[in-house]
């Protein structure tokens, strides 16, 4: 209740990061009762009304198969959520422990981020194509290679904050009580660096989305049959002229979706590291 | 058999593929219910020696290059890391400079002494707790009961530093090495954090390191003294000894620039110069660079440690010979 609290403070007088609060809860209300709200299967196929215009019944009309494109942007929603907190558990986890590990342990650190930095050197698209077209198609691949893009920048950060919070006195005092390297690590260590892995995972979660449009986009993302959003874009794309709703309700609902967690992101950087505050005033 | 018998300490840092030395052959042991005081200014290695003694030298630029540190019996470095741990916050604890940094800032401090009791005591969390209860009580932090729910950042310099001397205490530690504890405090507060050190010290008989650089403090606290100097001890003794008969210039440096304040002094003698870095070699006694009584004798002979009576040894060339 108290978390709730101070997390809804963080919006005080930021009218656009609130709508963006407000959008992302209807994405994920919408996510969550998809099979309440969508008032057709996303995977009925109905020839007949094949490339219906939006209105009724068809709220955002029909695509080239006669599938409902409102059911499927709505379990396109719950698509999105599912990538978006499974890249930030990959990358969080991953990049993590890559980070921190790497700066406590020091000769561990001189190959890990080593390792990191190659993996840094490829553009993130690149690096995510690459990965994809080594695994097969699926949900649980794109989580992993989306994850691993984003845990090279999350062990960066974590890596210069660890190595920071290793020189507090406080570490040291932990030693000198006799605590091990497991409890120094994550019982002394990891609770000073959540706010930041909190931000993190905002803007993780957002360029999760944008990565995984644009891999469905490019058709290594997830299964055709699997509705998302990016899929929708991927599959309509050749009836832009003829039926260019089928683009413009996918595509408006990935760049508002991303536009408000990056309001959030902000918001919730703002309020935890004062630093940036100016750059970003009004927002 | 002393408490804390440490020989021949060698510390070097490793720069540039070179060792270069900065605590150069220091021995001083401490016995139960002792305090030995270790002054000097900064960047002499006093606070180095403190952390060669906890084992905190590990992963840093600095390297144990000699010398044995017994404790208790037990030569600390050839301990395992388990072994060291066990020792470590229960048989030996330690007290730092800082009361702002050194308690972690997430959590309560209640947590923390809890965490560092059952590190070693095989205690419920509910008699940790009330035990955290009563070490609070016993550094006189008011309300202890609801005090131990507090975060590092509600409490002052001076509450936090008694937390973390509770938190040093919590299991009855033989030693106790306090590198500058009361330094960043204020001197009504400091004050009352050393009398709080003497009473435990009394109650428990604990064995006390005292590091500073301010003279005052340790005459008031300790039992033996020893002046570093550029890594060395330049002259122990026992503190009586030491202050009725003070026998290195670097010592009667070190008082002269207290404020006395019953005398009307014009201008407070400050040692001219600096500590030497640790990259300049110098030849003969580390200290002729900024000592009056300097002849030629001490820029190229280093002076052997001398004793001017029985327990007062002096690394000076005049020693014994007139005052300094």
């Amino acid at each position: 209740m108290n978390m709730l609290r101070t997390f809804l403070a963080m919006f005080r007088g930021r009218k656009l990061a609130t709508i963006g609060l407000i959008w992302l809860c209807i994405v994920g209300l919408a996510a969550i009762a998809a099979p309440l709200i969508a008032p057709f299967d996303p995977l009925e196929i109905d020839p007949v009304e094949r490339l219906s215009e939006p209105g009724l019944p068809y709220l955002f009309g029909t695509d080239h198969f006669g599938r409902d494109s409102f059911s499927r942007a709505i379990y396109g929603a719950r698509m999105a959520v599912i990538i978006g907190l499974g890249s930030v558990i990959v990358a969080l986890v991953t990049g993590g422990l890559v980070g921190m590990l790497s700066a406590y342990f020091t000769r561990l650190g001189h190959v890990l981020m080593r390792g990191i930095d190659v993996l840094m050197a490829f553009p993130a698209l690149l690096l995510a194509l690459v990965l994809m077209t080594l695994l097969e198609r699926s949900v649980t691949n794109t989580i992993i290679v989306i994850g691993i893009v984003y845990a090279t920048t999350t062990a960066r950060i974590l890596f210069g904050m660890t190595l920071k919070l290793k020189g507090e006195t406080f570490v040291d005092a932990a030693i000198c009580s006799g605590a091990g390297h497991g409890s120094i690590l994550f019982r002394h260590i990891l609770p000073n660096l959540i706010s930041p892995l909190l931000v993190q995972a905002s803007f993780i979660f957002a360029f999760a989305q944008l990565q995984a449009a644009a891999l469905d986009f490019l058709g290594l993302g997830l299964p055709p049959e699997v509705p998302s959003w990016g899929n929708m874009l991927s599959e309509e794309r050749i009836y832009v002229t003829r039926a260019p709703w089928l683009l413009i309700f996918p595509g408006a609902l990935i760049i508002l979706s991303v536009f408000s967690m990056n309001l959030v992101g902000d918001a919730m950087r703002d309020s935890i590291d004062p630093r940036f505050k100016d750059d970003i005033a009004g927002v | 058999m002393a408490l804390l018998e440490v020989k021949d300490l060698e510390i070097a840092v490793a720069a540039g593929g070179a060792l270069l030395p900065v605590v150069r052959g220091v021995s001083f042991s401490v016995d139960e219910n002792e305090t030995l005081g270790i002054v000097g200014e900064s960047g002499c290695g006093k606070s180095l020696t403190s952390l060669a003694i906890m084992g905190l030298l590990e992963g840093s630029q600095l390297r144990l290059t000699g010398g044995s540190i017994s404790f208790d019996g037990r030569e600390l470095n050839s301990l395992s890391p388990n072994e060291r741990r066990a020792i470590m916050g229960d048989q030996m604890a330690m007290i730092f400079q800082e009361p702002m940094t050194s308690l972690n800032p997430v959590y309560r401090i209640g947590d923390q002494i809890v965490e560092t009791i059952r590190q070693h005591r095989d205690m419920s969390k509910r008699q940790a707790s009330d035990r955290a209860v009563e070490l609070l009580d016993l550094v006189r932090i008011p309300e202890p009961a609801r005090r131990i729910d507090s975060f590092p950042h509600q409490m002052s310099g001076g509450q936090r530093q008694r937390v973390m001397i509770a938190m040093a205490l919590a299991c009855d530690p033989k030693l106790l090495i306090a590198d500058e504890p009361t330094t960043a405090l204020d001197v009504t507060v400091q004050k009352e954090v050393l009398d709080l050190m003497a009473d435990l010290q009394t109650r428990m008989g604990t064995a006390i390191v005292l590091i500073s650089h301010d003279l005052g403090v340790i005459a008031e606290t300790c039992d033996k003294v020893a002046v570093m100097y550029r890594g060395k001890i330049v002259e122990a003794a026992s503190a009586a000894a030491l202050f009725a008969n003070i026998s290195h210039p670097y010592t009667r440096g070190l008082l002269n620039s207290i404020p006395v304040v019953d005398h009307d002094v014009e201008w407070l003698e400050a040692i001219p110069g600096r500590v030497p870095t640790i990259d300049e070699t110098l030849p003969g006694c580390a200290f002729h660079p900024r000592c009056s009584m300097a002849e030629i004798r001490c820029s190229a002979e280093d002076p052997a440690p001398h004793d001017v009576a029985t327990g007062h040894t002096v690394r000076c060339h005049f020693a014994g010979k007139g005052t300094v």
